[in-house]
């Protein structure tokens, strides 16, 4: 390393009562580079860049951005000092257009106020140049006219497809993304920081993203690029960071290692990836779905015919592409989303048309796609979230009373036994200040010491780390082992290849092919998947009692710990 | 000079802003309030020890206090439980005023003795403001109909009823006043000490009723529930339909409370004119009370020294009415502006550059 770094991070120390966040990490960045910063949840990832966007100010340590040492109290000072941060969790105003997301917090005034030659003129100079009159106008008044052709200046160059004039609700999912990364650019950042970015985006989106990426790169642009998906730190990163318990593992380059090395830097352990099943007794089913049918938000029709069996002590897992009727599938089976055709036999008597209560009564446990939306109050602590379906069980209080002091027992008992982190006290800690990969375990802990018939887990995985990942999938076959029957919806056909007794591919709301882990064809599956396949067949059907052995298939994460 | 405002947003309110924002914006709406005294030359110290130091000190006051503080916690309650659920009762007022009448009603036309005549006009109200409360919690249970302008508008519909039924079927003999006759001595509310009528017991237990709700049952695990993310809710299998139409009776009944309350305790008769505006103030005490029951209670007892703070200081300083309005609604006012100070870090800085420079940057920029 003969060229100086370009940001600097050194002994970066943070605590937090009890916890120890950031425990002096440095962390160098060059110019131009794509740095990862890998870590689990958890791993104080998120905390380094906190302080390094001025969100949090670190305990010890300093901070130096092209030789200069920083003292970063608010992001406005990051900003300022050229770091641009694009969150997780996008912070644009849905109703607004791009151009004002983009210039928010950092207006022209209206022309009529500008000092420069801009201006139409219309108020004498001593008035707009006057420095309360000035500072009220960049508060209180709005021209877009100057942006409007930055952004789509700065769009041009980076080639992001993006109208200034659109409402930010009207774009998609990747656009919104560019839109954030614009907002940075606008403020002509040296630095760019992306909170696990791919967490929301289709592959397609995550490539788009990625070529951007390089293309900033290549302007001179550092990206620190904060992830815990393996796979994208070999397509995308130059060099990585890799965080473990607040300290700093290791950096190196990613054409150096192996993603078993990286693995186990990131864990502090060996990962294995593959799994094992033991196969389970398969006994009465029950779920039966008959011909059901359901239509989405909008009305439309979203599954048709659909017809699915679910044993005690099965796995069967549905394969698709994300809006290909999962969402419907699972809040159906749960008792969320109408049926407008079709039977749902759970435990002999059919529900369709039940309340949602009656669904839970029958034992049947769910765990959303959308955690924050479905999955827990966020405002509420984890007391609340933690027996948000068992609060009604007749140890927690009488027919109407509630005793507080055992409810939270039994959250301070899920919450130990499933090693949910982030916890100060269960009464005081709000479910949505956990990490995605805590909040999951502690909605998978709800949901599964229920001990239900049924589980329906949609995406269980999604956004969460590969230690979470290993430890939610080990929960699933453990469930499995107890007799659980279990619907596992996941776009990630390697967790679905891992853990599924029998797999059945959705396209458009119907199941276009049944196979099994051990018969499965990826090369058929990904076809099935995109509505290439001849249509509605069941050739292969499952064969019984093959499931001893490991699946043949190479997989990517699915770490099982022997 | 170069002089910038800053607003940023804080990250955390710190404790001690918890507790000085309210007194510190209190205390700055009084020296706003001081200048429009200071116009119509009233000595301002005068009139706020008056207003808020002689007021609550002298027995008249406190009883007075006590007497505004019932409908006004009633009503507040009956929007603070549906807020608790996440649902905007704005019809407070009407809910009142539907109770009033009801139980005016009853009052007038059941001849019983007292002890049985007084619950029933109490059941009456509460019923009758549960049952106009009911309707704007089915709409949204139901059909998803926005509470806020359905429960706004029944209040409307209450008080066109109000003034219909004083001029009409419930017009007393005497006179040709638009209003009913008197209560008899049966139906009027027994007093605890001096003016304090029962209704501030009734008050008190609900409001001990209320807390007890929400902290240490079910319902109220539901309610807190629902209200931070009715989707979960439902998902858990709590019924949206059941817990809406539970907070929004539950609120109404009690504002009906309130209502009767005054007609039956203070004013012995209704009148056309009954439009106190109690179920609006409600939403501002629900507001700044939202933290739990106890805290409305309180948001309840500081609205009516307010309320009754200027009326002494109008009746005894001359102070005219619309100028004493325009102090109270000055301290609210400031009070809820507080809240964006515990939210944003907000300064004006004043930077002193040499004038050189700042010739220098202004024509920098030209």
């Amino acid at each position: 390393m003969s060229e100086p770094p370009f940001l600097e991070l050194d002994g970066i120390l943070k605590q937090f009562p009890g916890v120890v966040a950031n425990d002096h990490v440095d962390l160098r960045v060059k110019r131009g580079e794509i740095h990862g910063l890998l870590g689990e949840n958890g791993a104080g990832k998120s905390t380094l860049m906190k302080i390094l966007y001025g969100l949090y100010t670190q305990d010890s340590g300093t901070i130096y951005l092209d030789g200069e040492r920083l003292e970063l109290a608010s992001p406005q000072d990051a900003i300022d000092a050229g770091i641009g941060m694009v969150h997780q969790h996008f912070q644009l105003i849905p109703r607004l257009s791009v151009a004002k997301n983009v210039v928010l917090g950092e207006r022209e005034p209206a022309s009529a106020f500008r000092v420069d030659g801009t201006s139409g003129g219309l108020l004498p100079e001593s008035v707009r140049s006057n420095s309360i009159v000035q500072s009220l106008a960049q508060l209180f008044s709005l021209g877009l006219d100057v942006p409007k052709r930055r952004i789509q200046q700065l769009a041009d160059q980076y080639g992001f497809d993006i109208d200034p004039d659109a409402k930010v609700w009207e774009l998609g999912v990747g656009q919104q993304q560019r839109v954030e990364i614009l907002k940075a650019l606008y403020r002509d950042v040296d630095l760019l920081i992306l909170d696990e970015p791919t967490a929301v985006l289709t592959p397609t989106e995550a490539e788009q993203l990625f070529d951007s990426l390089e293309r900033l790169a290549a302007e001179g642009l550092s990206v620190i690029f904060i992830t815990h998906k393996l796979t994208e730190v070999e397509s995308v990163v130059d060099r990585v960071t890799i965080l473990r318990d607040g300290e700093n593992a290791g950096t190196a380059a990613v054409s150096d290692v192996s993603k078993a090395d990286l693995a186990e830097m990131m864990v502090g352990r060996e990962v294995l990836f593959d799994i094992e099943r033991d196969g389970a007794e398969r006994g009465e089913p029950v779920l039966e779905l008959r011909n059901v049918g359901a239509e989405s938000d909008r009305g439309i029709e979203a599954l048709s015919g659909i017809d699915l069996t679910v044993r005690e002590g099965e796995v069967v897992g549905v394969a698709g592409v994300s809006g290909n009727g999962q969402k419907e599938l699972a809040e159906v089976t749960a008792g969320i989303r109408d049926v407008t055709a079709g039977s749902i036999r759970i435990g002999g008597s059919d529900l369709a048309g039940a309340t949602p209560k009656e669904f839970v009564e029958k034992g049947i446990s769910f765990v959303p796609e959308d955690r924050l939306r479905y999955g827990c109050a966020a405002e509420l602590p984890i007391l609340h979230n933690a027996v948000m379906k068992e609060f009604t069980d007749t140890r927690f209080g009488g027919k109407a009373s509630l005793n507080y002091d055992e409810l939270t027992a039994y959250a301070e008992t899920l919450v130990e036994e499933f090693d949910v982190r982030g916890v100060d006290s269960v009464a005081e800690t709000k479910a949505g200040d956990l990490s995605g990969g805590n909040l999951q375990k502690l909605i998978l802990a709800r949901e599964i010491s229920r001990d239900p018939d049924l589980l329906i887990a949609n995406q269980p995985t999604r956004g969460v780390d590969v230690g979470a990942i290993e430890f939610i999938r080990e929960a699933l076959l453990e469930q499995r082992q107890n007799g659980t029957g279990t619907l596992l919806i996941s776009e990630n056909l390697d967790e679905i290849m891992d853990l599924s007794d029998r797999i059945l591919v959705i396209y458009e709301g119907e199941f276009v092919h049944e196979t099994t882990p051990e018969a499965a064809d990826r090369d058929r599956i990904g076809l099935e998947m995109n509505g290439g396949g001849a249509g509605n067949d069941t050739d292969d059907r499952p064969k019984r009692g093959s499931s001893r052995s490991p699946t043949p298939v190479a997989t990517e994460h699915g770490a099982k710990r022997r | 000079m170069n002089a910038t405002v800053d607003v940023t947003a804080r990250e955390e309110t710190p404790p001690w802003l918890e507790y000085a924002a309210p007194i510190f914006t209190v205390l700055a709406a009084l020296g706003v309030g001081a200048l429009v005294l200071l116009v119509i030359d009233v000595n301002p110290i005068e009139a706020y020890s008056l207003m808020l130091v002689e007021t609550p000190t002298s027995r008249q006051g406190q009883t007075d206090i006590l007497i505004t503080a019932v409908p006004l916690v009633l009503a507040g309650l009956a929007v603070y439980l549906p807020l608790k659920a996440g649902l905007f009762n704005i019809g407070a007022e009407g809910q009142l005023v539907f109770g009033a009448l009801a139980g005016t009603w009853v009052g007038l036309n059941a001849s019983l003795p007292g002890y049985a005549l007084v619950p029933l006009m109490f059941l009456a109200a509460a019923g009758a403001g549960g049952l106009l409360a009911a309707i704007p919690a089915w709409l949204r249970a139901k059909w998803d109909i926005n509470e806020i302008i359905t429960s706004l508008l029944l209040s409307f519909i209450a008080l066109e009823l109000l003034s219909y039924a004083v001029r009409g079927p419930m017009k007393g003999a005497t006179g040709n006043f638009p209003q009913t006759a008197q209560f008899s001595e049966a139906a009027t509310l027994p007093t605890l000490y001096g003016r304090v009528h029962v209704g501030l017991a009734v008050a008190l237990v609900l409001v001990v009723l209320t807390y007890v709700l929400m902290t240490q049952t079910r319902l109220g695990f539901e309610i807190n529930f629902v209200g931070s993310n009715d989707e979960a809710a439902v998902q858990a299998g709590m019924s949206k339909y059941k817990l809406y139409l539970f907070v929004f009776v539950l609120g109404g009944a009690f504002a009906g409370i309130g209502g009767i309350g005054e007609i039956a305790g203070v004013q012995g008769r209704l009148r056309a004119s009954f439009e106190p505006g109690y179920g609006f103030t409600a939403i501002p005490i629900a507001l700044l009370g939202r933290g739990s029951a106890i805290k409305v209670l309180f948001a309840g007892l500081f609205f009516a020294l307010l309320f009754t703070g200027g009326t002494t200081m109008e009746v005894f300083l001359g102070i005219p009415a619309a100028l004493v309005d325009v102090i109270q609604a000055l301290i609210i006012l400031f009070l809820i502006t507080g809240e964006f100070f515990k939210q944003y870090r907000v300064g004006l800085r004043f930077k002193r550059e040499t004038p050189s420079t700042t010739a220098n940057a202004t024509r920098g920029d030209d």
